[in-house]
């Protein structure tokens, strides 16, 4: 399996892992090690270096070969997402955000124009800009020209595991792209991963799937076979599906008697 | 009725709820819990958020019949001064507490605005989130707390019928029920992000409370989109003036409207205090709700000096300590959180449209 490649950085895994939602760290830690992600991502507000137990950022860094990837989760418009940002570089060293803007805290919807506006200046202050966007097409293409270092669009709602509900927006997005596609949310199982993967994403990001599965170690590892397989086969080349059944009375006989 | 909100009786709004509440033959309590802790798994994870109030003043103006802190009870009063809202705060933060629930009675000269807003300041300055319950204050007022730190305004209806409403609140500001009912809609238009909001279960019959509880927050979230909302379950507990609730709310209903909020609203966050048993929140930790406070003192200075507290605001059931806490959630395979917050995300809600006048 080729490496992802993201700016400069590259990492042997495809397999991006939330770190939330887990019933406890140790489990998360070993999860990722089953994952064998190299890149993980982790709230700013649930940093916390005050009390060693409850902080998911310390019990990151004790995991060698791992990268952060920081997100702003909780921002609900640009100005706090920058700032979220400028505190996690601080924080972690990592160049890596992953822009999440959802001002509506229930159904947790990316806001496009808030994201647009804190990636343009992220993006403009060196950051490794990764923003977690609706599956709009337009919107992909706005972030890839103000120079973002992938998109991510949701497959479908954080949490909801409804798989890849915007397989279409996704699929034109992947089409258009010179920047790493992500599809990052609503993925369920390692089949939609893999399914993910052959349609020539770049990578995966899976929290819920793997943190609320009844073994998360397994899942993790079983979502990692699935990325590496998806990868794979896209790399072998897909025989194409048929397009039509073939009429029985040739459509095309004229073409014969034309001349 | 006259003057209050078209919400408060549009009975299409909650269709969905009531079979769940009512029916107990189509919808059994045990499917509901599978359903429920299903959601909540998916949207919330195997975690759960933890807060700690802090009663700063126990002064109160107010003449609520069911409340141990009603200005007709002979309680010694008192209020915390800075040094003691900061000796207590330090004693929550050593705890490792890093969200805070800050609580008044009603306005009073001895706890008013200016005092409140000092105490959020106190606490913003140690704590990650900070939220009040307290009195009702005007839209600038709560801008005023936002810009100090505040990230959240808790205020309960008690009982959203309003005959019952005018019985229990003998005197006072509170009588006036459709002023309160709009107290958290004057929060979110002053920018304040979360909002908290219950009924005191006990008061008043408990399904056309639930009926109209769910319908306030659908409300809410339908005019203030981008308002956190958070329901609790207050039970009324035993308090200082003997007062008998009129409905006695069973475990088993209790269990079930609990459930029936997480299935018809899956993404809200869903509170429960330490009035209830350990083996009751133990029992509902994973199944549907969210946020739980945790180690209460509801008398005031109660952390720093537990051993001087008196009678509180209510009896606390579940006295068990943070350390004690959290390795029952632990067993269950909950992660207790901390710390979910940060500042930096304080700024005030922006881009909220006004509503349109009631007809």
């Amino acid at each position: 399996m080729n490496d992802l490649k993201i700016d400069t950085y590259t990492f042997s895994s495809r397999l991006i892992l939330g770190t939330g939602k887990f019933g406890n760290t140790r489990t998360m830690i070993d999860a990722i090690r089953a994952s064998g992600s190299q890149l993980v991502t982790v709230a700013l507000r649930r940093f916390n270096p005050d009390q060693p137990e409850d902080d998911l950022f310390s019990a990151l860094t004790s995991i060698e070969g791992l990268t952060l990837m920081p997100n702003t989760s909780g921002a609900s418009n640009a100005k706090e997402a920058v700032k979220a940002a400028h505190i996690s570089r601080e924080l972690s060293g990592s160049p890596f955000i992953k822009v999440e803007i959802h001002p509506n805290p229930q159904h947790l919807m990316p806001d496009p124009i808030e994201t647009f506006e804190a990636c343009r200046i992220l993006a403009s202050e060196d950051f490794l800009v990764m923003p977690y966007i609706p599956a709009d097409p337009v919107l992909a293409k706005r972030l890839e020209d103000i120079g973002c270092a992938s998109v991510m669009p949701l497959g479908s709602a954080i949490g909801s595991g409804q798989g890849l509900s915007t397989i279409d927006m996704v699929r034109l997005i992947i089409r258009d792209s010179n920047i790493p596609v992500i599809v990052d949310a609503g993925l369920r199982s390692p089949s939609e991963a893999c399914a993910a993967m052959e349609m020539g994403c770049e990578a995966v990001l899976v929290n819920s799937a793997v943190a609320v599965a009844g073994n998360p170690v397994e899942m993790a590892s079983a979502f990692a076979e699935a990325v590496n397989a998806g990868c794979r086969a896209k790399a072998a080349g897909i025989m194409p599906r048929s397009g039509a059944a073939i009429a029985t009375s040739p459509l095309t006989s004229f073409l014969g008697k034309t001349s | 009725m006259n003057g209050l909100p078209g919400w408060l009786t549009d009975q299409q709004e909650s269709a969905d709820i009531e079979p769940l509440l009512t029916n107990a033959e189509s919808f059994p309590l045990e499917s509901l819990a599978s359903e429920s802790s299903a959601m909540t798994l998916r949207r919330f994870g195997r975690t759960i958020s933890l807060y700690t109030p802090l009663y700063l003043s126990n002064y109160c103006s107010s003449g609520c019949a069911y409340c141990g802190y009603a200005s007709d009870r002979t309680t010694v009063r008192r209020r915390l001064e800075t040094e003691e809202v900061e000796r207590e705060l330090d004693s929550m933060k050593a705890m490792g507490i890093d969200d805070v629930l800050l609580l008044t009675g009603e306005r009073t000269f001895q706890a008013g605005f200016e005092y409140l807003r000092a105490c959020v300041e106190l606490a913003a300055a140690r704590m990650t989130r900070v939220s009040v319950e307290s009195f009702p204050m005007s839209v600038s007022e709560y801008a005023a707390l936002a810009n100090a730190g505040c990230t959240g305004v808790t205020i309960y209806q008690e009982t959203y019928n309003p005959e019952r409403y005018r019985k229990l609140h003998r005197w006072g500001p509170k009588q006036d029920f459709p002023d309160r009912l709009e107290i958290p809609e004057r929060a979110l238009q002053a920018g304040i992000k979360n909002i908290g909001i219950g009924t005191l279960l006990g008061l008043s019959e408990p399904v056309e409370e639930a009926l109209r509880l769910l319908r306030h927050v659908r409300y809410l979230a339908k005019t203030y989109w981008k308002a956190g909302l958070s329901v609790s379950f207050p039970r009324l507990r035993p308090e200082a003036g003997g007062f008998e609730p009129p409905y006695v709310v069973s475990d088993r209903f209790f269990a079930r409207m609990i459930f029936a909020f997480r299935i018809t609203m899956p993404d809200i966050e869903l509170v429960l205090s330490t009035r209830e048993s350990p083996a009751f929140r133990d029992g509902m930790a994973g199944l549907a709700i969210t946020r739980m406070s945790i180690a209460s003192k509801t008398t005031v200075g109660g952390y720093s000096h537990p051993a001087k507290s008196r009678k509180g605001q209510f009896d606390v059931h579940d006295d068990r300590e943070v350390e004690t806490f959290r390795a029952a959630l632990k067993e269950k395979n909950i992660e207790p959180v901390f710390k979910n917050w940060e500042p930096v995300y304080n700024g005030p809600n922006i881009g909220h449209v006004e509503p349109a006048e009631q007809s």
